[in-house]
């Protein structure tokens, strides 16, 4: 599987993608990245493209990616133009997501549960459980829970 | 144990599981992630090591062959410009050799995404004569670094690690080994024809260098090379390049249409090892695809005159190779059908110091006073980004700030008409590593410079590593503050006003005394602007906070003076209502933009 997180510097899309990866390695699937954060801390973009279960290098073309998440609407060309063609798996942090977020659960940080959660939702790769296994670990695993399950529905 | 880790934190894993007891290196994208992974698998597995930041890669290199000179596994680490600065002791190591061993990581950044250089470090192991490993993952970073101390003990000879942004930043899946504490004993031999060689001694230690390449290029592994697929033209490769080409060939089905054939160490190659592998496969055409400069496809060609490239026009000599860019090659070379597809460009930000920042200020309160009269040097770091207030107009390499502002100086007093003003901005961090000689000759030789040194009390652009000025390192243990004021004095400075960098009124009159002082007095000046990085977890906590900041949207006329002069990005400009908004989301609520309305309009609550 071949995976594009997009996001701004302080979002987590970094984080999001060691979420993956843990959940891969706890399969025992190979997982791979690469990251593209040069001047990140400059407010400029967060990209990771990652490898599930192939490759050697975690590097993925525009036009070959199975799966993009977005975390900042700034991005959705971009990241529409990693998407194969025969694919549907465009997901998005849109605003009214971020609000609330904020609203509800009182931190940006937990979008990437819900991203999670959508993402979980569309592809047969991983279970819900392979998520919560990793999301047990966490200091905030109920209100992560909560939005990973908002992002099922 | 089963660790998700960046090529930079398996190179350290990998070299403290192999028994290196001492790192040492300077911050530098993309290496600045080895040194704080050691120090913490140090704290978490109770190993016994000297694993620290030294004050420029110079001294670390000196420090780690000291160390070595110990019979203690040693490993320095830098980016590719940082082995520049070390290419003295560089040189000089690889002619006395190393004991116990000494691995050199350096991290080249082909692009280049954040250095002044594209230049390939595999040079300057030839050049040197040492042998050089080039991993293509994260997972062989963790593998060659062991090898790599395995092969410098043996033959006592440092052996260069060459990573790359792509490498260095990629994550992979790693199985790490047992991370024992070893018991390790120092024992220096004296031996005065090698560790203090004169001229006559170093001929024969430069033979025994040869003769020690001789062997290495014979080794098993390390002079092997790996075959895969079997078509008919063949591609000898290394490093990040190899990982592509393998993707390109197994996503595009090219298995029966080419073939790789992979060197780990581009330096020392058998060349008549390599010629025979070649002949073997039997193929017609030969490409050479490697990162960075020619290295191989050089060597390969005085056996193969006929091997394709980057000499032969076939790869670009400038730019990374990236796996699009390979992909191009190949279609070019008419091996993929590559369906060229538009690239699409994320959309373009332009950076810019972090909202907040005390750089912004001092850089504001610069511009104010000199306006576009002075002639502005400054050097590698955040500030840098100085550039957007019109407040730099050169960065060269580090520490140039301050020798150029004495060069601009010197001609334009000496020449043209002596009141020409010249401001050097200058880190912290860059003015330990290798200010302070330069402002010993802008003292000495009486130059009438104003250095300005931009104090966040950290190496910020690199990730917030500690300086020689901090009281502890990164794992709490106990270091002697350098405190730049008292070496400023030291060294015999005059003049020497100390501000924070919020203080934009303070610096303004701080900076019209440093002019006349320095046009009197014909003398140097220096002003210490302080204040913490506010991407720090710890400078954003102290840092002032208003209640609430906005723009009074009846006063503010749409000049645009706050963000063209004072630019920070989280003021913007609302195109539709010709009016200026402060963006919440970025905003740290400073307000030290307040100043830089000419109509009062942006206003804060306490
Ligand atoms: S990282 Fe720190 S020093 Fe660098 S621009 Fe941001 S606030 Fe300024
Ligand atoms: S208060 Fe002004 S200077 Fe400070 S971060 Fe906000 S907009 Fe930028």
């Amino acid at each position: 599987m071949k995976l594009i997180i997009l996001g701004v510097g302080g979002m987590g899309a970094l984080s999001l993608s060691k979420i993956v990866a843990q959940m891969s390695m706890n399969r025992n699937i190979s997982v791979r990245s690469s990251e593209i954060h040069g001047m990140a801390k400059k407010g400029g973009l967060v990209e990771v493209q990652m490898k599930i279960g192939e490759g050697k290098s975690g590097v993925v073309l525009q036009k070959t990616a199975d799966f993009t998440l977005v975390l900042d609407e700034a991005y959705l060309d971009y990241g529409k133009a990693f998407l194969r063609e025969d694919v549907f798996g465009f997901i998005v942090l849109k605003n009214k997501d971020k609000e609330w977020i904020v609203k509800d659960l009182g931190d940006i940080r937990f979008a990437n549960a819900l991203i999670l959660g959508r993402f979980v939702k569309q592809q047969n790769l991983f279970t819900n459980d392979d998520a919560i296994e990793v999301l047990k670990n966490f200091k905030f695993f109920k209100k992560n829970r909560i939005a990973f399950e908002r992002g099922l529905v | 144990m089963k660790l998700f880790l960046s090529g930079n934190e398996a190179i350290a894993f990998g070299l403290v599981e192999a028994g290196v007891r001492f790192i040492v290196g300077y911050p530098g994208t993309p290496s600045s992630e080895v040194i704080p992974t050691a120090m913490d698998i140090k704290k978490r597995f109770g190993i016994k090591g000297y694993f620290d930041w030294s004050v420029n890669e110079k001294v670390a290199f000196e420090e780690a062959t000291a160390a070595s000179y110990s019979h203690i596994g040693s490993a320095v680490v830098m980016k590719q410009v940082g082995l520049n600065v070390a290419m003295d002791p560089f040189m000089n190591t690889a002619m006395t050799g190393a004991p116990g061993g000494l691995v050199v990581v350096v991290a080249d950044d082909p692009g280049p995404h954040s250095s002044q250089t594209e230049q390939d470090s595999r040079f300057l192991a030839f050049f040197a004569k040492i042998p050089v490993l080039e991993p293509s993952t994260p997972q062989e970073a963790y593998g060659f670094s062991k090898k790599a101390l395995f092969l410098s003990r043996n033959f006592e000879i440092p052996v260069m690690i060459r990573s790359v942004t792509r490498v260095s930043h990629s994550r992979e899946d790693i199985e790490v080994g047992r991370l024992d504490d070893l018991q390790v004993k120092p024992n220096f031999i004296r031996d005065v024809d090698r560790f203090a060689a004169t001229p006559h001694f170093r001929l024969i230690l430069h033979k025994e260098l040869n003769e020690k390449i001789e062997s290495i290029k014979k080794l098993k592994w390390f002079s092997d090379f790996e075959e895969y697929f079997e078509g008919g033209v063949l591609i000898v490769t290394s490093g990040v390049s190899f990982a592509y080409l393998y993707d390109i060939v197994k996503d595009n089905n090219l298995e029966d249409k080419l073939k790789l054939l992979r060197i780990s160490m581009s330096y020392p190659l058998d060349l008549e090892k390599l010629k025979k592998a070649i002949d073997k496969t039997g193929s017609k055409r030969v490409l050479v695809i490697e990162e960075g400069y020619p290295v191989i496809e050089m060597q390969l060609k005085t056996k193969m005159p006929t091997v394709e490239g980057r000499l032969s026009g076939l790869v670009p000599n400038e730019g990374e190779l990236t796996i699009d860019k390979i992909g191009e090659i190949l279609a070019k070379a008419g091996v993929l059908n590559q369906k060229s597809h538009g690239f699409v460009l994320p959309p373009f930000k332009r950076p810019s110091l972090c909202p907040g920042c005390g750089h912004r200020s001092a850089f504001y309160a610069i511009k104010q006073v000199f306006k576009n009269k002075a002639i502005y040097a400054s050097d590698i770091g955040c500030y840098t980004l100085g550039l957007n207030l019109g407040a730099v107009d050169t960065v060269h390499c580090m520490g140039a700030s301050i020798s150029f502002g004495f060069g601009f100086d010197k001609v334009y007093s000496l020449f043209g008409k002596n009141d020409q003003v010249v401001v050097a901005t200058i880190g912290d961090s860059t003015f330990f590593h290798s200010g302070m000689p330069a402002l010993v000759d802008a003292v000495h030789n009486n130059s009438k410079l104003i250095l300005v040194i931009l104090d966040n009390s950290t190496v910020a652009m690199t990730g917030n590593q500690t300086t020689p000025a901090d009281k502890y390192n990164q794992i709490g243990e106990k270091t002697k503050s350098i405190e730049i004021e008292r070496v400023i004095e030291a060294l015999g400075v005059e003049f020497l006003k100390i501000r924070d960098a919020y203080d934009i009124d303070g610096m303004i009159n701080d900076l019209k005394h440093a002019k006349d002082f320095v046009l009197d007095n014909k003398v140097p000046a220096v002003l210490i602007f302080r204040h913490p990085c506010v991407y720090s977890g710890e400078g954003l906590e102290n840092n002032i906070r208003f209640k609430n900041i906005y723009i009074n949207k009846d006063l503010c006329t749409g000049c645009r003076v706050c963000v063209n002069q004072f630019e920070c990005p989280s003021l913007i400009f609302d195109e539709d209502r010709k009016k200026v908004f402060i963006d919440v989301a970025t905003c740290i609520k400073c307000g030290q933009c307040v100043k830089s309305c000419p109509f009062d309009a942006i206003k804060v609550e306490q």
